[in-house]
């Protein structure tokens, strides 16, 4: 039981960790992809946010990106191992370009996660420890506090460049 | 499915019902709409109905797409 | 288990912030939060072949949708 919760902790803060990354390095924060994220972006900046954060906050809503591709991949693993993350890689790719993204975070990101996940239920993680450490880590960074969380973002991407 | 789930998804289903039901800004029902369906979608999934929650998850968004449509010409 | 039970109170939580929630721009976020939790459920409730790809129906299908409200938000700002 503590033994399952930490596991899932742990799980949490891998693909927190993974999906920030691969986010801030195919330069999520810089512009809204779609006319939707810059929307959401001046709203969260009004509540005291910034910019730059709230911009990656809105693209995270308007199209699947790592973050998706990670939670997705893990959903893959666990239904069919290695086959069933890229499958969830591709239909990514097709979520993707329905939304009018033309940008390759999620599919990268549902590429990376597959091999990662996988590593880890080798060691003896299981596959639903991803898929709730997921729902966890884009938990803390959209559904808990706004201003904070863009702040951190922002900082980050300052980083970055 | 485990009871405390059924509670747990229809509280989500019935708190989209009500707010979709109260709020006044029309942004704000299609939202609702949205948390309605989410609430939904788990029941059909725990009875192994699988394609009908694929079709119900395609069409969900046509749907608000629709009503987008008449609510930016209520808005114009 | 303790997965399905953590995934569903993270919808139920998501789901009265986004209730509670005044402004459209930031009520988007918390109902993005819910619908990864209800794209886990999906997976964790059934472990099938097809589940998968009810799940990613269903992810797809919602970023679309609030894909369309903000944009439609936004045209709505900018008049």
């Amino acid at each position: 039981m503590l033994g399952e919760f930490l596991h899932i902790l742990a799980a949490a803060t891998i693909s927190w960790i993974l999906f920030v990354t691969v986010d801030i390095l195919f330069r999520l924060p810089e512009a809204g992809g779609v006319s939707g994220a810059s929307a959401v972006a001046r709203d969260i900046e009004a509540g005291g946010g910034a910019l730059a954060g709230g911009t990656m906050m809105g693209n995270i809503v308007c199209s699947p990106d790592a973050s998706a591709g990670t939670l997705l991949a893990a959903c893959g693993v666990y239904v069919a191992g290695i086959p069933g993350g890229l499958a969830a890689a591709l239909m990514v790719f097709v979520g993707n370009r329905i939304c009018h993204d033309p940008g390759y975070a999620g599919t990268t990101g549902a590429v990376l996660a597959t091999f990662v996940v996988y590593a880890f239920t080798l060691v003896g993680f299981a596959a639903t420890d991803f898929i709730a450490g997921m729902v966890i880590a884009i938990l803390t960074i959209q559904g808990l506090s706004h201003t904070h969380a863009s702040r951190l973002l922002d900082r980050l991407w300052r980083i970055r460049q | 499915m485990i009871v405390a789930l059924e509670v747990a998804f229809g509280l989500v289903a019935l708190l989209g019902a009500v707010s979709t039901a109260l709020v006044r800004d029309s942004y704000g029902k299609v939202i609702s709409l949205g948390v309605l369906v989410a609430g939904i979608v788990p029941f059909i999934v725990d009875r192994g109905y699988l394609d009908v929650a694929v079709a119900v998850s395609l069409i969900a968004p046509v749907v608000t797409i629709f009503v987008l449509m008449a609510v930016r010409r209520a808005e114009a | 288990m303790i997965a399905l039970y953590l995934v569903a109170a993270i919808a139920v939580f998501a789901a009265v912030r986004v209730v509670i929630e005044q402004k459209t721009g930031r009520k988007l976020p918390y109902a993005n939060v819910m619908n990864f939790a209800v794209a886990g459920t999906i997976v964790l409730l059934l472990d099938h072949p097809l589940s998968l790809v009810a799940a990613a129906a269903y992810f797809v299908g919602s970023t679309l949708e609030a894909n369309a409200v903000a944009s439609t938000y936004a045209g709505g700002m900018k008049r």
